[in-house]
């Protein structure tokens, strides 16, 4: 499994993945920096307002997005050159390398996620913002951020293995994301989509005891429930996938 | 016998269409099997299946004599391939597309560098393989399936998109193998030629059977050519060398002579001359793949 996945990481660590990991933080930066906190100021923490300002592209769009672009993008070179039959004629198990891709996009979206905590700082800094930085709060939204896209990595990378094109796991993904505008303003369906978790778990709300911002029931029905889901889908698609 | 590759009543239907049907394959070690078929006849789908890319809708695949289905991992560790057109990462060089198998394999680094000097490759080592020819990628494919040292050797149509010094290049490396490596190969290709070239045993495959499967020595008897004459008043002559004692056929005012020695059809036409017939053509019959092919099927039908 290691072996594999230093081969994955080899593999890509030669490719220009460097701009998609940046691409996010950046998105996140320009709100953050365009933000207007200076009607919160000596009401609330200045660094919450930004957090949420720049939240809204990233949580909601460029986070779920990035996840199929990822996917995509680990698949893309097997796909391109019969690379699908020389990697599994390998003296490896399918499940080995379903589970090496996924944790190699897992990393990279944690990757993202520590350069959207610099973004955070960035721009805080750069409007000069005077409160304590709420770190505790912060990792609470990057972590959250994170576990929240286990589920969707796990489709993503189950249509990418399943589709030649970039875009169709990507119209997939997009058709699920917009949606999730609507339904995080839904106090029915919000808790339940998975496509809403990342911003409902990177949205510093008010403490309410649980160590994420989400009740655990949430945390572990809907994110893992739909992780197990979607997860198991692309594991067995792929142990039967001819090549 | 120990055979390295056996299968048992293999079958792969797709739907309807049965690709592959009750293959019996027998490749015994030491050997370079030729596994000849035209195009679509269901060699890359048997190959697939050796390799465990493809479920067999039914049947049995032993390798090294283990059960494929078992002990796969154990298997593939000793098996190197190059499966149909050469698979490759545009984005890598020939030296990092090498080094990500290795990785997975196992060997020490020195090995890519032995296997890219096997194949003739070591000045390209640096370069993408995006910009390669058909050629640079298939010889890079071979040195891919050279990498773990293997045992048994699968090459999916090796000589694709080499120029001819390349091709008699490859099977210089191949027929060297077995004796210096202790590989057993097995090498399709849906040219006669090539195989007549390499291969010590033959399987011959059309549309998913098994229909010959022995030594290249017996499929050269099958394979072998008559010479065909052409003369005036061709039914005369023919009853003329027949009367002489010769083994002659008629078909279409064409006289064939089956599997003769030159001094055979020497004397035919000496015989043919001096009973005053006028020869027009003497020529040999090329007999394609197709033919033999079609003079097996039939065989089999009416045996």
């Amino acid at each position: 499994m290691l072996t594999i996945l230093k081969s994955e990481w080899f593999k890509l660590r030669k490719s220009n993945i460097i701009g998609i990991l940046l691409a996010g933080p950046l998105i996140g930066l320009g709100a953050g920096i365009g933000a207007d906190t200076a009607e919160a100021a000596g009401m609330m923490n200045e660094w919450y307002m930004i957090l949420i300002y720049m939240n809204l592209p990233y949580a909601v769009l460029f986070l779920p997005l990035i996840t199929g672009v990822l996917a995509s993008f680990v698949c893309r070179y097997e796909h391109q050159a019969g690379g699908w039959k020389q990697l599994l004629a390998l003296p490896v198990t399918r499940g080995k390398v379903f589970a090496a891709k996924y944790v190699l996009i897992l990393l990279l979206v944690l990757f993202i996620q520590l350069f959207y905590l610099a973004a955070i700082a960035g721009a805080g800094l750069y409007k000069g913002i005077a409160d304590p930085f709420p770190a505790a709060i912060v990792w609470k939204s990057i972590l959250g951020g994170w576990i929240a896209a286990f589920p969707l990595v796990a489709l993503q990378l189950w249509m990418s293995v399943w589709f030649k094109s970039f875009a169709a796991p990507f119209a997939v993904n997009v058709v699920f994301t917009l949606p999730s505008i609507l339904a995080m303003n839904s106090e029915k369906v919000g808790p339940y989509y998975p496509w809403a978790q990342p911003f409902a778990m990177m949205y510093p709300a008010t403490e309410n005891g649980d160590i994420f911002f989400i009740p655990w029931e949430q945390l572990i029905t809907v994110i893992g429930g739909f992780f197990l889901l979607f997860y198991l889908g692309g594991y067995f698609y792929f142990q039967r996938k001819a090549v | 016998m120990e055979y390295i590759v056996r299968t048992e009543n293999l079958s792969k239907h797709f739907g309807q269409e049965k690709a592959v049907s009750g293959l019996e394959m027998k490749i015994p070690k030491g050997e370079i099997y030729g596994f000849l078929g035209p195009n679509g006849a269901g060699k890359t789908t048997t190959i697939r299946m050796l390799l465990g890319l493809m479920k067999p809708t039914s049947g049995r695949i032993e390798i090294f004599q283990n059960d494929l289905k078992k002990e796969r991992l154990n298997i593939l560790k000793r098996v190197g391939s190059l499966v149909e057109s050469p698979s490759y990462y545009p984005h890598l060089t020939a030296k990092e597309n090498l080094e990500a198998m290795r990785k997975i394999v196992g060997m020490p680094k020195q090995r890519i560098n032995e296997v890219l000097e096997i194949v003739r490759l070591t000045a390209a080592g640096d370069k993408k393989v995006k910009g390669f020819s058909l050629g640079m990628k298939q010889r890079l494919g071979i040195a891919a399936s050279l990498l773990n040292n293997p045992e048994l050797l699968i090459l999916d149509e090796p000589t694709n998109g080499l120029d001819p010094s390349g091709i008699i290049e490859i099977r210089n490396l191949i027929k060297s193998l077995p004796s210096e490596c202790g590989m057993t190969v097995l090498i399709s290709s849906h040219l006669l030629s090539e195989i007549d070239q390499m291969a010590t045993t033959v399987g011959i495959v059309t549309k998913g059977k098994m229909i010959f499967q022995d030594s290249i020595e017996a499929m050269r008897m099958f394979a072998q050519q008559s010479v065909l004459l052409k003369v005036s008043e061709s039914d005369k002559a023919w009853r003329a060398l027949l009367g002489r004692g010769m083994k002659a056929g008629l078909d279409n005012g064409i006289i064939s002579l089956p599997q003769q020695s030159d001094e055979n059809v020497a004397e035919a036409v000496r015989g043919l001359v001096e009973d005053g017939f006028s020869v027009y053509r003497v020529e040999e019959e090329k007999r394609s793949l197709e033919d033999i092919f079609l003079q097996m099927t039939r065989e089999e039908q009416a045996g």
